[in-house]
């Protein structure tokens, strides 16, 4: 609905034609204790990257207590057997190297990377600290306690509010559900609960290692086989959650955070995951609606309206289940009109085809941004982790792009039929209720919460 | 040891613009960016904040690319595009598949030559720029804490002690008339240099540069304001009230040495000594150790990155148990140890290794996974516009690693002193120290 006539740009140079992108070579093995190894050269800086990730994170044991596999993680690179917290850091910083344990919900992983010259003692640390990490009781508590100040901050923040509560009300009783854990689960947490959780995950038959940069393959493979050839441990078993109710019919969730002084919007529905073989349409559809910088939603409520300086869509694809969001940070007294542009310009999509042109843009876009991100080390890490966490084809990063410039505007509409329906988002604001519960009411019914989660009164 | 070496190559067209093209052909993508040498240091008085709302309207069309365009045609040669206001430098970046190459040279052009831009833009940019302020600074804990709330209480001269994200008042003051003004001082030619990186050969960049760039008629050299400080004799403090945090903060800044000195290059080794990560000194005992501290972190900020005084900047959040003069009472000691026994030798040279690592991985990115060689772009602008020598991305690690520790010893005795740290309280409003938001200055 842009109340301003576009104008096109004068003597714009063509693109010239495009050049292919050349793939690194990679090797993929598995080691005989069940380890998956992929590696792949590339020799833009004389360093690497790495990760080892396990398929199990928080989901796996939120019946035991939310953000469990997170706070494991952090634990395990504060000790092992050999070496203390403090000659840990100091190691890494000898060799030049960075580190990072987390866990997210479906995964668990170390994070690294180095100088290629001191590849061996940086995997050796990594081994030490998948296999022998010693959780110390007064480093586990020393982070109990950072955590507990974290989880209280996260209670001040917006953003944290607003996925929060779009998270619980479209999982419901699953474990994607809960994004972190109350203070109170995390005075519960016990340090044999992290040992158990140790235990079970941190396994060659769950876990994958991923080598990107300046290394001789061959050379990079008899490190690993000497550095984690004696490692052993089983799979553990998962536990399979039912799947969660899809909501039907628009309500409105406020969080109310008295004094703020702009409102975070973030409205969504469920969607698909990477394996679905919808994931392509929908990407291109997202990206023609709020996925990118000259997508409608920016163009509208931002370049138009200037009702917001941030306003985006994504779709997340967790492991077992997607969901879509749209998010813009607005302005207290435009709350209502943010999100009927919203809502417009998503209805929109289900209701006419996108132009040839428009399509073909889009399509540009993502193939290009594809490409963009296979030029660092980091950016193909990325890449080929994404394929592997989500358990996808080998061919899919080198098909990716044709997949994108096959979807047709026949299919962006029937997509968005299928997934985008504003009469089905579950619209969640983070605000003060007395600067906007008028405006939120005017979308559906709405139940009013703290930053605590405990029901107000409307 | 294995070094790393880019080849550069380095003209000045004929209107004063520098031009700097670093060939390398691994991917089929190019990094682009115009950079010019005005930041909000130096933006107008009573223009708070214009600088960055400038950068905005830049993206708001040109003579031949009306509005959204820009935004439009480099994202559907299937690129990325941005831009970013700091102290001395504003920078305007695309990354894109190299196939569009001359597309991206001929907008950058369009834009130094011409903006058009009317009320219209100004008032649409406005409102995004206040929705910025809103979500970064205003609506977030400790948003802008410490970097809005140092620079009042660190610095007497306007230049370096202003908002930088600009005061809501100065934002709706600028008119039409400044945007045309600051665009015709500080946006010409010869105040600039263009970055071509990644997949091109350096006559074919050239080529395209003198192709696109060289008709746009030079301006005057702009004149800037004088940036330097009184000296400061005496330690100064601040009080912010934290609005919606829930721990106290407190930030202390030292002033720098001057850039490219060997004093310079010891200082950032210090820096690392201090905030280097988990290994870092004050992480190490403020949070790992004593516990007094949930995060120490901080440091200098883009090093290479400014043309003025700066500071090295410590950033803590401490819990609530531990007043704030107990945590600088922990805070203090960490420095009067590097200034009484300075550094070892083992940790100076853990702190190289680590230098050097790091150095590379700014090479290779810097902006998340879609902006390749974004920090070799900014080094060879930086060191292009302030020091006139690109080639110091290839040399200037070896000043470095020639880093003694009786240089860090002798920085740290030097630049580490109360009368040259200046302190930013900013306490949760329950428990605060004052009354009134805003900084106060103590006596």
């Amino acid at each position: 609905m842009a109340s301003r006539t576009v104008e096109v740009a004068v003597g714009v140079p063509v693109l010239a034609p495009e050049r292919e992108v050349t793939w690194p070579k990679r090797t993929k093995t598995r080691l005989s204790n069940g380890l998956e190894v992929i590696l792949a050269e590339s020799h833009t800086i004389p360093k690497f990257h790495g990760e080892l990730f396990f398929r199990s994170g928080n989901a796996g044991v939120a019946d035991r207590a939310p953000g469990l596999a997170e706070m494991t993680a952090t634990v395990v690179r504060t000790g092992t057997q050999k070496r203390a917290s403090r000659k840990i850091e100091e190691d890494l910083r000898r060799i030049g190297a960075d580190l990072s344990a987390q866990a997210g919900s479906d995964t668990s992983a170390i994070s690294f990377s180095g100088l290629s010259e001191f590849a061996e003692p940086l995997l050796g640390l990594v081994q030490e600290l998948v296999r022998e990490a010693s959780f110390p009781e007064t480093e586990f508590e020393r982070e109990r306690r950072q955590r507990l100040e974290e989880v209280k901050l996260q209670r001040r923040q917006p953003g944290f509010l607003a996925s929060e509560r779009l998270r619980k009300v479209l999982f419901g009783a699953h474990p994607y559900a809960l994004v972190a854990p109350t203070e109170a689960q995390v005075a519960a947490y016990k340090l044999d609960d992290l040992k158990t959780v140790y235990r079970d995950f941190y396994t060659p038959q769950n876990g994958l290692l991923l080598l990107v940069g300046d290394f001789e393959p061959q050379e990079m493979l008899k490190t690993i086989e000497k550095v984690f050839g004696a490692w052993s441990g089983k799979k553990p078993e998962t536990k399979p959650f039912p799947a969660p109710v899809h909501p039907r019919g628009r309500r409105v969730y406020l969080v109310h955070m008295p004094g703020a002084v702009q409102t975070q919007i973030l409205a969504g529905c469920h969607a698909v995951t990477r394996k679905h073989p919808d994931w392509i349409r929908l990407g291109l559809t997202n990206s023609l609606y709020g996925g990118a910088f000259n997508s409608r939603l920016v163009m509208n409520i931002r370049e138009d309206k200037g009702y917001t300086y941030s306003p985006r869509s994504s779709v997340t694809p967790l492991r077992q289940h997607g969901f879509f969001s749209v998010s813009a940070a607005v302005r207290n007294d435009v709350v209502a009109a943010s999100l009927t542009e919203s809502f417009y310009e998503l209805d929109k999509l289900r209701s006419l085809p996108v132009p040839a042109a428009e399509l073909a843009d889009a399509q540009n876009y993502l193939s290009g941004v594809f490409s963009l991100g296979l030029a660092t080390q980091d950016g193909l890490l990325t890449q080929f982790a994404t394929v592997a966490q989500h358990e996808l084809p080998d061919d899919f990063l080198e098909t990716y792009r044709a997949k994108v410039r096959a979807v047709t505007s026949e299919e962006v509409l029937t997509t968005a039929r299928k997934y985008l329906d504003s009469a089905n988002l579950q619209i969640v604001l983070a605000g003060d209720r007395a600067q906007i519960e008028s405006q939120a009411a005017l979308f559906g019914d709405l139940e009013i919460f703290d930053a605590q989660g405990n029901v107000l009164q409307p | 040891m294995n070094r790393l070496h880019i080849p550069i190559e380095h003209k000045k067209l004929a209107n004063g613009l520098h031009v700097v093209v670093a060939p390398d052909s691994t991917a089929p993508v190019v990094t682009l960016g115009v950079y010019y040498k005005i930041g909000f240091r130096l933006e107008p008085r009573g223009r708070s904040g214009f600088a960055h709302l400038f950068e905005h309207m830049m993206f708001q069309g040109s003579a031949n690319a009306p509005k959204m365009q820009h935004i439009k045609l480099i994202n559907s040669s299937g690129g990325v595009l941005n831009g970013s206001t700091s102290y001395d430098v504003t920078n305007y970046y695309e990354a894109v598949p190299s196939n569009a190459l001359e597309r991206v040279l001929w907008l950058e052009a369009d834009r130094m030559r011409a903006l058009k831009v009317d009320d219209e833009n100004l008032k649409n940019q406005r409102d995004v720029v206040k929705e910025e302020v809103r979500v970064n600074v205003m609506n977030e804990p400790y948003g802008g804490f410490p970097w809005l709330d140092m620079p009042p209480v660190a610095f007497r001269n306007w230049a370096n002690a202003h908002n930088f994200y600009g005061d809501f008042a100065d934002l709706d003051a600028a008119h039409l008339g400044d945007v045309q003004a600051f665009f015709k001082t500080y946006y010409v030619p010869n105040n600039a240099v263009l970055l071509i990186l990644g997949d091109v050969k350096p006559g074919e960049g050239m080529a395209l540069a003198e192709k696109h760039f060289g008709g746009i008629p030079a301006g005057a050299p702009p004149v800037f304001a004088d940036p330097s400080e009184p000296e400061q004799t005496e330690e100064r403090r601040g009080h912010v009230e934290e609005k919606f945090g829930t721990l106290p903060a407190l930030a202390i800044g030292y002033l720098l040495p001057k850039r490219r000195t060997a004093e310079w290059c010891a200082m950032a080794l210090l820096d690392q000594a201090l905030h280097g990560g988990r290994a870092g000194r004050l992480y190490r005992e403020l949070v790992l150790e004593k516990q007094i501290a949930v995060e120490a972190d901080g440091g200098i900020d883009d090093l290479f990155g400014y043309n003025g005084p700066s500071q090295m900047t410590t950033r803590i959040l401490h819990k609530p148990e531990y007043s704030s003069e107990a945590t600088l009472a922990a805070f203090d000691p960490l420095i009067r140890e590097v200034q009484g026994k300075g550094i070892s030798p083992d940790e100076l040279e853990q702190l190289k290794v680590k230098w050097r690592s790091d150095y590379y991985a700014t090479l290779e990115g810097g902006r998340g996974n879609y902006m390749p060689k974004y920090g070799l772009m900014h080094l060879l602008a930086c060191f292009t516009l302030f020091d006139h020598e690109p080639q110091l991305v290839n040399t200037i690690l070896d000043g470095f690693l020639a880093v003694t520790p009786g240089q860090v010893h002798s920085v740290a005795k030097k630049y580490l002193r109360n009368e040259r740290r200046a302190i930013v309280f900013r306490t949760p409003a329950k428990t605060g120290l004052t009354a009134d938001a805003g900084v106060k200055e103590a006596a």
